[in-house]
């Protein structure tokens, strides 16, 4: 066991944990925060994202020992973050969610977009978006609503 | 008689004996030969020689440039590969503008600068693709010939403009080339498959074809 010092929403917490701790489960299991999701535990569904010194990360396959000191930030900060609020909004405007389950990290993976790509077209969405899976198909009004959030950050 | 069939039998011994050291000794000096040969210069003059050398050093470097843990990033597509099967990425992965991928799928979003053995999770500082211009496979995924990926390597238009002297630094030093050969577990928990050299092996191979004048074979 290994302690680190990490800092979540900007905030420094503490763990002690194996070094090869998935960050998903220092979250969810020693910070209580249970908003980032756990899917399919090997990257590829990205209910898990969260962003690590601004980069969309899948948190399930990252072990805290790599996280160093680099800032999480997680959908429980969203409604904090300026373009966070806005997708949050158009989210609920477009009635995006279905049951919900993968839409913390489809969240994280759309602010990341939007605050590299302020323009996306369809493709950047598709791209950029590509590696957050839906089961219940709720891709075409993801991307309306991305579309509509980058029109009101305008 | 007892003493006569002793000396006959002691007689016996003795034929063995001098028959088995000389069979020893036409086995030696066959082999010695044989080794002399490999070893003797396929040449007619000095310059042949050292490109003769640099060209079966190269052969060596080709080896490991087409190793899935190399070439499953020098890819002619959009985007890159995994495992010894060299299968298309995971999770819609692609290029990106820059090798890195794009937003909310870079290259970093999974891959960190060390492996991840506990998640099975490759890494190394700077995880990227190689630049299309340093494909080494067609766009059907076929490897590309000996000849065409040395003259891709040596094409200071598509390398980066890496000398031979930045060529053995990049395969020296580069954290991408290292991680190749300490490439970690897999999300199986089994060690990645290796090159066909040690890193030591193939600076050893790349030195020399460099010294050579990187020297690439002709087509067949």
């Amino acid at each position: 066991m290994e302690t680190y010092k990490l800092t979540v929403n900007g905030q420094p917490r503490e763990v002690t944990v194996d070094p090869g701790t998935p960050l998903l489960w220092v979250l969810r299991e020693e910070l209580k925060m249970t908003g980032t999701k756990y899917g399919c535990g090997i990257g590829a569904c990205g209910a898990c994202t969260v962003h690590l010194d601004g980069v969309a990360t899948r948190s399930c396959v990252v072990p805290v020992s790599l996280v160093g000191n680099r800032p999480i930030v997680t959908i429980e900060a969203m409604a904090e973050d300026p373009v966070g609020r806005v997708v949050q909004d158009v989210w609920v405007s477009h009635d995006v969610v279905q049951c919900g389950y993968c839409h913390s990290g489809q969240i994280m993976a759309a602010v990341a977009l939007l605050k590299s790509m302020p323009k996306p077209t369809d493709t950047d969405i598709e791209e950029s978006m590509g590696g957050n899976l839906c089961r219940c198909g709720t891709y075409v009004r993801i991307r309306e609503a991305i579309k509509a959030a980058s029109l009101q950050l305008r | 008689m007892a003493g006569k069939e002793e000396t006959m039998q002691a007689n016996n011994i003795m034929l063995r004996a001098i028959l088995f050291i000389l069979i020893v000794c036409v086995w030696s000096a066959s082999t010695l030969t044989g080794a002399a040969s490999r070893d003797e210069p396929q040449k007619t003059n000095a310059g042949g020689s050292i490109r003769a050398e640099g060209l079966a050093a190269w052969q060596q470097v080709y080896a490991v440039l087409t190793h899935p843990r190399c070439i499953n990033c020098h890819t002619a597509t959009d985007y890159p590969q995994q495992g010894d099967d060299r299968h298309r990425h995971f999770a819609n992965v692609v290029r990106g503008p820059t090798g890195e991928g794009v937003p909310g799928q870079q290259c970093v979003t999974c891959h960190q600068e060390a492996n991840a053995d506990s998640t099975g999770v490759p890494g190394a500082h700077d995880w990227h693709l190689a630049p299309l211009s340093m494909q080494w496979q067609d766009p059907n995924d076929k490897i590309l010939s000996s000849t065409d990926v040395c003259k891709a390597v040596t094409d200071r238009s598509k390398n980066n403009n890496l000398d031979s002297a930045g060529l053995l630094k990049h395969h020296s030093e580069e954290p991408l080339v290292l991680w190749a050969f300490r490439p970690g577990r897999g999300i199986d928990g089994s060690m990645r498959t290796l090159p066909p050299l040690t890193h030591e092996q193939f600076v050893a191979a790349t030195r020399t074809w460099a010294e050579a004048g990187t020297p690439c074979p002709q087509n067949p």
